[in-house]
């Protein structure tokens, strides 16, 4: 069987800094995979080479057994690979409900329509109405999105990139600078995404990644330096090495 | 909140008193030069309301996709250049098929500079606006033999304007053009809301307001960029043959730097991102350059003024200003 997505010795350098390097990666239909790593790693780096934000140096990635390798962003998503950012990147002063309206719509087509209004597009309102339900941001639906709480904003910020269907879903650190109550909230919707579809997860939490993942990848200096399921990787010498040389 | 095909923000039905406001506008607006006869201000009028249409064009392209064009002029300029060659050269009745030519020619142009703008973003299409415009600016001043140069097109015809073999008056005669003018102006406008309130304008705000993310939910920014820039470009070029066929002529100062700062403090004046409000910029900017130029001949100076004080105490333009007065009176 194909994987997902895989990716093979992907490089990426940055004037002689080597931020990924021959990183191998592969990850099934469904499941909950987790990126972890010491600040500086690649994990951050890695997610915008597979999602075309930035080139990659050399290597291949693959989607569904097709070669992605340097497509354009908009291309990728329409295929059905999503991310978020680690710092948040939404559409401030639209309301909450169209910045998850504007996904939908980019998902499902209608954006050359110059003559009709929004509301003609009726599927698309009646699935952001789906999903801001829920995700319990029906009160806040009309607000703009600068106005929301730091936490809601994080929340939406996963939830704009759900709006568009993906089957692949980068995290990048979703939980950055949440209460523990928020934490425990979006780690349960994540769980629950992963039920359905592909999600790579970077996260500094170790109780929280160790609970939820299926399979965890390490990377150092922008390598794999391991790769398994929780367990295997609680005891691998190598990552304990890692982490601990980063307490010293 | 029940009803999953409504969008908040956005109220359904129709609100009375915006209707009559617009109703009644219009109304005065059409029947003014029957009532005033006062040629001087028919004139006026008719320029305030070109140049309210160009005005509103850069506000889409500001406003809404939030590219900044220093030489948006340089568009209206283009396509009244090529209305009145046709109409001089090729055929002097014809003004559809000039106007036509005029827009079609001015697309063809705004196209390829579009095309190498949108892969620029922020300041560097800024500059590049400018960097075209001086080079439109400069062949059309420099091309003697075609544009007359520094004496501008002269010996434009007047044509007559016929719809559907109705004869509806000359563009000599200033009231029909006035009225010529406040019809095309009106449709421009009406289509151009429409448009902004279509899901193409939900995707043109949504690239103002964060094109990483906009490409991260799959909007292909740099085409729907091409596509905000040349419908401010098209409406530009409307402007453009309505310009020419109201002066009957058209010179290279038109298509000056100094004349696109113009067009851009006509929208800051405004305020941005209203539509409506571009026009009310235009004709303050027209109102004051031709009052105070009858008492000055530095009436940049003054306008200057104006323009610093609306920067500094009203940011928001005169679309604000209602804003700034609740807020005023709650203290
Ligand atoms: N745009 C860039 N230009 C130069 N260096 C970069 C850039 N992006 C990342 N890097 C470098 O690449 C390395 C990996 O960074 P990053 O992927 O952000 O790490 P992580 O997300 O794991 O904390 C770091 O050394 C960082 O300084
Ligand atoms: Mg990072």
């Amino acid at each position: 069987m194909v994987e997902l997505l895989c990716t093979e010795n992907l490089c990426r350098s940055f004037g002689g800094v080597m931020a990924t390097n021959r990183v191998c990666f592969s990850v099934d239909n469904q499941g909950l995979t987790s990126i972890i790593g010491p600040n500086g790693a690649g994990k951050t780096t890695f997610i915008n080479i597979v999602t075309g934000k930035i080139g990659a140096s050399s290597g291949k990635i693959f989607f569904k057994g097709k070669e992605i390798t340097n497509k354009p962003t908009h291309e990728l998503v329409k295929m059905g690979i999503c991310r978020t950012f680690q710092i948040n990147s939404i559409f401030e002063n639209l309301s909450v409900f169209e910045n998850l309206r504007i996904a939908r719509q980019a998902k499902d087509g209608g954006s050359l329509r110059i003559f009709s209004s929004k509301q003609s597009l009726k599927t698309v309102t009646e699935k952001t109405w789906d999903l801001v339900e829920r995700l319990g941001l029906k009160d806040l639906a009309a607000r703009p999105a600068k106005n929301l709480a730091y936490g809601d904003q994080r929340v939406l910020e996963v939830a704009i990139a759900m709006a568009g269907d993906p089957e692949i879903l980068f995290l990048d650190e979703p939980t950055a600078g949440m209460s523990p109550t928020e934490t425990r909230q979006i780690s349960k919707l994540i769980k629950g995404l992963a039920n359905e579809i592909c999600v790579v997860l970077v996260e500094h939490d170790m109780d929280l990644v160790m609970s939820i993942s299926d399979r965890i990848t390490v990377l150092q200096y922008g390598c794999t330096i391991a790769e398994g399921t929780p367990e295997e990787i609680r005891n691998n010498e190598q990552v304990r090495e890692a982490y601990l040389g980063k307490e010293e | 909140m029940n009803n999953t095909t409504t969008i908040p923000g956005i109220q359904k039905g129709y609100y009375p008193l915006k209707i009559l406001i617009i109703i009644l506008l219009l109304l005065g607006l059409g029947l003014f030069p029957f009532i005033s006869g006062n040629r001087f201000y028919i004139s006026l009028i008719t320029e305030m309301m070109i140049y309210g249409l160009l005005a509103m064009s850069l506000d889409v392209l500001l406003g809404y996709t939030g590219a900044l064009s220093f030489m948006h002029n340089a568009y209206l300029g283009i396509s009244a250049y090529v209305v009145g060659l046709f109409l001089i050269h090729i055929s002097p009745t014809s003004l559809w098929l000039a106007c036509f030519t005029g827009i079609i020619f001015t697309s063809l142009v705004a196209l390829p500079v579009g095309w190498v703008q949108v892969r620029t973003g922020g300041l560097a299409f800024a500059l590049l606006t400018l960097a075209f415009g001086m080079m439109f600016h400069t062949i059309v001043w420099k091309w003697y033999g075609v544009t007359g140069g520094d004496d501008g097109l002269m010996g434009m015809p007047n044509p007559d304007i016929s719809l559907f073999g109705w004869n509806l008056g000359n563009t000599g005669n200033p009231v029909t053009i006035y009225l010529f003018t406040l019809i095309i102006v009106t449709i421009c406008f009406f289509l151009t809301r429409r448009i902004i309130n279509s899901p193409f304008g939900a995707v043109l705000e949504a690239i103002r307001e964060n094109e990483d993310r906009a490409s991260f939910v799959g909007i292909n920014v740099r085409m729907y960029k091409l596509l905000g820039w040349m419908l401010a470009c098209i409406l530009a070029s409307i402007a453009g043959a309505l310009f020419i066929l109201y002066k009957g002529y058209i010179g290279p100062s038109t298509m000056s730097a100094f004349a696109g700062a113009g067009v851009l403090m006509m929208v800051l004046l405004g305020g941005l991102g209203s539509l409506w409000g571009a026009f009310v910029g235009a004709a303050m900017f027209i109102y004051i350059q031709d009052y105070i130029s009858t008492m000055s001949e530095h009436w940049e100076i003054y306008l200057g003024l104006v323009v610093i004080f609306l920067v500094l105490f009203l940011p928001t333009g005169f679309v604000g200003l209602g804003e700034h007065l609740k807020r005023f009176r709650k203290g």
